[in-house]
């Protein structure tokens, strides 16, 4: 026991000094206090918070606690602070911005109760208010650090997934998806649509709806896309902003209840070319870490959609003859495996047409190559423009070709032939003039009684045939039949 | 994004039927910082003479978090779509559309876009548009709004708290049973921050006067979210409106003076 524990044991002082005046700890206690009727009027308020706001008692009492508050503290104390004490009758450390008399604020933590009235009238709402600046400081600090943290962790995980999304897209169509999906899910867009550049420059819808109605599915010249494209910019159109300027768009994005556009243009490179709308059903500002993200997702778009379409010009060409677009060796054989097998299974008839152009030497010897390519192309255009919907024509030789003609029976073929002969004899006009050509043809048939021949057999027979056209005098079809 | 088809409606908005089942139905719409809590004093009040509906929107009070897509509330035309699907999915016709706050401007967007559903519409301190514009005194600047994010950032640390289940049980409001307890006037903090940013930037100026529904407003004294050339301003907009001003001061009446609420809503009706 120490010494003055041991004297007090023994009654020799007095015990510690206690609040002599509750007036004076209401007063000055270490929080603020005050006391409002039920609708938030100031009854009592005590020296404490007057000393922390620089108020004076006339001020505050007969006024409203609410308008004590930062507009944006009073929208939070009427949705959140005032209903949730109403209901539950309490509320611990909510956190209440107050103005000083000198317009500075006070951030405070603010424990309230409702004291119900005796005779179960209107009550009262006691507080205790304290000052939460270092506390409060902190927390925002941190709130904001992680916020930080987080928008850059998220900025990131966007084009990580847009990166995932565009990598497993084999078509320009699963692609397009992707896109839409990443720049909706990147801004929180109500919806957003793609379109991509053909050939010859104009935009066509591939993921979506264009968002403000246009009816078919090619971006106007005037349209959003479009702009983004020439500018090569993000474009965003609000649309109070271009109520003026373009009533009709105004009037469409209005229907569609949609308040801004952005439009965001896929850097070319190479023929890779785009636009992604992303529509907002409010009004949106964008600051320019918003519209960095835009463009760094699309550049990764760009990138993705140069790789696709890479890769389908690549499957065409190993599969298509370069010159005349027919399909090429390769693609034959892969095929006329297939018909043969479907023939095999179902016992149809299977028809070979081989094709070698007459005279086609003499062009090339005395015209140039240039010329012998030209009737080749045209050539392929007609052979294209007579076959059947379902017949696959091919170039296997330099003038040599071949149609595939699927369930078809000798005389079928023999018809298609002679169309086809019919069609190469028309005079080359525009292309070679005054020259004409013919073409030699052989038709090897499989009526479908007994087992399909083999793909070589079936050549080996339609180009013998073929030979035996020559050697009749050139323009001559002939058909055997195995 | 899933269509309505494919989401049990009534479980995502925690919706919640009462009164008379063959009653004119009466839906009850909270706003921004509660949840169908709001109602409370009001709702039982009908359940006499209408079938009565309360619902949570998603993100506050039951609702199903996990149906929150950020796409779709973007914009106040998410929330008005799920009233719209909720009235679908009881079928509900000739229906009283009671929306408080933000909700009021909700029901409007739903009134306008399927007007066929809805009987009347009662809009409790509506503003169509907090953000003074040349021309337009909504009473908040930008600034203000940002302010707001502040303070719901500020409170964020004990909204946690307050998810937690609550002690009940306040000897001297014996009204207020056990069943308020986890899911008391709770709101996902993230959700609330989005919301808070898509009520009060929007503008919904321009629908109200393409309101067909018979409207009744009230308009509270000393509000000051929705203060009352507001309140006049949607009056004067919305073809045939009635606009009847409340004793109630604040911006809920529905708590602070619910008997109020449900007399000038029953005479409107009468």
């Amino acid at each position: 026991m120490t010494d003055a524990a041991g004297r007090r044991a023994h009654g020799e002082i007095g015990p510690p000094a206690v609040e002599s005046s509750f007036e004076d700890l209401y007063e000055h206690a270490p929080c603020g206090h005050l006391s409002t009727a039920s609708d938030g009027t100031i009854l009592r308020v005590n020296s404490t918070f007057l000393e922390w706001t620089g108020y004076s008692v006339d001020q505050l009492v007969g006024s409203s606690f609410a308008d004590l508050l930062t507009p944006g503290g009073r929208i939070f104390a009427e949705t959140r602070y005032l209903p949730v004490l109403r209901l539950e009758g309490s509320v611990k450390e909510v956190a209440l911005p107050v103005r000083r008399a000198d317009g500075t604020t006070l951030p405070t933590l603010v424990n309230s109760v409702v004291v119900e009235a005796a005779d179960g009238g209107p009550g009262l709402i006691r507080s205790a208010i304290f000052d939460a600046t270092s506390r409060q400081d902190y927390e925002l600090d941190l709130l904001n650090a992680r916020r930080r943290a987080e928008t850059s962790e998220e900025r990131v995980r966007v084009l990580q997934r847009a990166s995932a999304a565009f990598l497993a897209s084999a078509s320009e169509a699963a692609f397009a998806e992707a896109l839409a999906g990443s720049m909706q899910e990147a801004f929180a867009a109500t919806a957003a649509a793609v379109y991509l550049a053909d050939e010859s420059g104009r935009l066509e819808l591939v993921a979506g709806a264009h968002p403000i109605g246009v009816a078919d599915d090619v971006e106007p010249d005037d349209g959003p896309g479009a702009e983004a494209l020439r500018s090569g910019r993000v474009l965003v159109w609000s649309r109070s902003g271009i109520r003026d300027g373009m009533p009709t768009a105004a009037q469409a994005m209005k229907e569609a209840r949609f308040e801004t556009l952005t439009a965001t243009p896929l850097p070319s490179a190479g023929t890779a070319s785009g636009v992604v709308l992303s529509a907002f059903g409010r009004e949106r500002t964008f600051d320019a870490e918003a519209i960095a993200l835009h463009e760094a997702i699309a550049r990764q778009a760009s990138e993705a959609l140069a790789r696709i379409r890479l890769q389908s010009r690549l499957e065409r060409m190993a599969l298509y003859d370069q010159l005349t677009g027919l399909a090429n060796r390769q693609l034959l054989k892969t095929r006329l495996g297939e018909v043969l097998a479907a023939a095999r299974r179902e016992s149809g008839p299977t028809a070979l047409v081989v094709l070698d152009l007459d005279g086609f030497k003499a062009v090339n010897d005395r015209m140039g190559h240039m010329a012998g390519d030209a009737v080749l192309r045209e050539i392929a255009d007609r052979l294209r423009s007579t076959i059947r919907p379902g017949d696959v024509a091919g170039r296997f030789g330099g003038d040599e070709f071949m149609i595939i003609c699927e369930n078809t029976t000798a005389a079928s073929a023999e018809a298609v032939a002679d169309r086809l002969r019919g069609a190469i004899n028309l005079p080359l006009t525009g292309v070679l003039d005054d020259f004409s050509i013919s073409a030699s043809i052989g038709v090897a048939v499989h009526d479908g009684a007994g087992s399909a021949p083999a793909a070589a057999d079936l050549f080996a027979a339609a180009d013998a045939a073929m030979f035996r056209s020559k050697h009749a005098g050139k323009d001559v079809t002939t058909v055997v039949v195995l | 994004m899933a269509s309505s088809g494919e989401v049990d409606v009534l479980h995502r908005n925690n919706v919640k039927i009462s009164g008379k089942p063959d009653g004119r139905p009466i839906v009850f719409a909270h706003g921004f910082g509660c949840s169908q809590e709001m109602w409370r004093l009001v709702a039982p009040a009908f359940e006499r003479d209408h079938l009565v509906v309360l619902f949570d929107h998603v993100g506050a009070g039951g609702s199903d978090l996990r149906a929150y897509d950020r796409s779709r509330y973007d914009s106040l035309h998410g929330y008005a779509d799920d009233v719209l699907e909720i009235l679908d999915a009881l079928d509900l016709h000739d229906t009283v559309y009671v929306g408080h706050s933000v909700s009021a401007m909700v029901g409007v967007l739903a009134a306008t876009s399927r007007p066929q559903r809805f009987g009347a519409l009662v809009l409790v301190g509506p503003s169509p548009r907090y953000i003074d514009e040349p021309g337009y005194r909504g009473g908040f600047s930008q600034a203000d709004i940002d302010g707001l994010l502040d303070a719901l950032d500020a409170n964020y640390l004990g909204w946690s708290s307050e998810l937690a289940p609550a002690i009940m049980g306040n000897p001297d409001v014996p009204e207020l049973g056990d069943e308020l307890t986890a899911s008391f006037c709770s709101v996902d903090p993230a959700i609330a921050r989005h919301f808070a940013r898509v009520t009060f930037t929007s503008d919904n100026r321009e629908d109200l006067r393409a309101v067909v529904s018979p409207t009744l407003i009230l308009q509270c004294s000393d509000d000051i979210i929705a203060p009352r050339a507001v309140g006049e301003f949607v009056h004067r907009e919305i073809p045939g409106s009635r606009l009847v001003q409340l004793a109630a001061t604040g911006h809920c009446p529905n708590l602070s003076s619910p008997d109020e609420v449900v007399a000038a809503i029953t005479d409107f009706l009468r």
